[in-house]
């Protein structure tokens, strides 16, 4: 499972905080702890709502400058405006990456899958398009299509493209984690190569014991083939868990990774 | 049983969000025991006063969920079970509200912001406002500004609710607003807005008339202005 770390991200208070005030002691500090943690990629995302398209600019510039070069662990740049990826890539020129994300719409994936191309990053595809998302996994298989027609148009290989099958919460629609689930399995079965990720934690929003649902839907996901997933990796249960559903869905050779982890 | 036996029983089982006899209730145990579905359609053959029932068995059941969910007491689906209630009586009643002469308290237009796909608050209070005996105009989710004024204009609504969950999306409020004074028709119609990001400072400076934290303070803020129009 390639674990993408989630922190940094401008839509929690405390980052935004750490975004105004240009502190990259902190910034540094919450991204080596994930790199320590065990995360394959350090998820930016620096959209604080405050100010202008421009200042999301500024301070995806001051993140991505502050970052490379302190640490190995690559950086997934995560933004709605490709603008903001454009530039976060230009800084990385070259250095492996991920970007967050694209969707199924014309314009978007026309903007968003080239700079996949040119900068050989990896794309991170969200399964909803103008309509928004479907509630039925033939509906999400339809962006997934067109997500993939782009790619192939674009030249980036489908080993690249991880798609996220997205999740909704179960506490307004029972069928949710269902539907994300069938269309992860779908998924892997339809598009061969392509992989899949997840945010999962939205599975539980509204629920109590929110951590119990999102550990039994991370083993879940793994069954239907789930490859990655953007969590927080300093969520000790959660990277166990991991590490559990991986081993008891063959994943996991002679079971070396789950040992490594928990033999006495 | 009694009509008030009858009503009770009814806004008992709104209140713990059993559709159908089958069906799970707040507490446990209920199961096999006649629920909304089927105590409506007892209550209409006994030809007890569709209205009784609206105000009695569901405004009111609603108004008690509402106050267990501001005492977390109820969670999302506790409220969501509640209102599906409320919306399965809401089609059992309508042709008897229609043939009794009961006249609806007012045209609601209600959306979700273009931009915008997120409606778990906005489509918990448009079953709330039936409920409340409003007449409904859902138009879903990411709207364009020109969809809304027209529903706005074509059912010469009294109500306008505007929701958005994104801080990208709801400056699109205050552009909706600007144009219905450029169209003339904001004088008629009063409008709501809601949604995580929004606050009320936020709706005195886009010109709103109202912010609502939720769909119950929605409702509360319906009856202040019934009460002093």
């Amino acid at each position: 499972m390639i674990i993408i770390g989630e922190k940094i991200n401008a839509t929690l208070n405390a980052v935004k905080t750490i975004i105004l005030n240009r502190d990259t002691k902190s910034l540094l500090d919450l991204t080596q702890k994930q790199a320590a943690a065990g995360a394959d990629y350090i998820d930016v995302n620096v959209g604080t709502g405050v100010g202008s398209r421009e200042d999301e600019i500024q301070s995806i510039i001051w993140a991505v400058e502050s970052i490379q070069g302190q640490i190995t662990t690559p950086l997934c740049i995560d933004s709605a405006d490709p603008k903001v990826i454009a530039t976060g890539l230009e800084i990385l020129n070259g250095k492996p990456s991920m970007i967050n994300s694209a969707k199924a719409e014309k314009h978007n994936l026309e903007t968003v899958v080239p700079l996949v191309a040119e900068h050989d990053s990896f794309l991170v595809a969200l399964a909803m398009d103008e309509d928004g998302i479907a509630n039925t996994v033939d509906g999400r298989l339809r962006s997934c299509e067109k997500i993939l027609d782009a790619c192939e148009t674009y030249g980036v290989a489908i080993e690249n493209v991880f798609i996220d099958p997205l999740v909704m919460p179960i506490s307004t629609d029972i069928n949710s984690g269902l539907v994300t689930l069938e269309t992860i399995s779908a998924i892997k079965k339809s598009f061969p190569g392509a992989k899949t990720v997840t945010g999962l934690s939205n599975v539980s929003y509204g629920l109590p014991r929110r951590s119990r649902l999102n550990i039994a839907f991370l083993h879940m996901c793994i069954f239907a083939g789930l490859d990655a997933a953007i969590v927080d990796p300093l969520d000790e249960e959660l990277m166990a868990a991991v590490k559990t559903g991986e081993v008891l869905a063959g994943r996991d050779r002679h079971c070396r990774r789950y040992m490594r982890a928990f033999r006495k | 049983m009694s009509t008030s036996e009858l009503l009770e029983k009814i806004a008992f089982n709104v209140i713990q969000g059993r559709v159908e006899a089958e069906d799970d209730g707040f507490d446990p145990g209920l199961e096999g025991r006649p629920a909304v579905t089927e105590l409506v359609t007892e209550a209409l053959d006994q030809n007890i006063d569709p209205k009784k029932i609206l105000m009695q068995s569901l405004t009111e059941s609603m108004e008690t969920v509402g106050d267990k969910f501001e005492k977390n007491e109820y969670l999302i689906p506790d409220m969501l079970a509640s209102a599906e209630c409320v919306g399965v009586a809401m089609d059992l009643l309508a042709p008897h509200l229609i043939m009794a002469g009961v006249k609806s308290k007012g045209k609601f237009v209600i959306a979700t912001v273009k931009g915008d796909l997120h409606d778990i608050g906005k489509n918990i209070l448009a079953i709330m406002l039936k409920g409340a005996g409003y007449d409904v105009v859902d138009l879903g989710t990411d709207v364009s500004m020109d969809r809304i004024l027209n529903a706005v204009k074509e059912h010469e609504a009294t109500f306008l609710g505007l929701s958005a969950l994104l801080t990208t999306t709801m400056r699109e409020m205050e552009d909706v607003i600007q144009q219905l004074k450029a169209k003339g028709l904001r004088d008629n119609v009063k409008v709501f807005i809601g949604g995580a990001p929004t606050s009320n400072d936020f709706a005195v400076q886009i010109g709103a008339d109202a912010y609502c934290k939720d769909a119950f303070q929605a409702l509360d803020i319906l009856k202040e202005i019934k009460r002093s129009p």
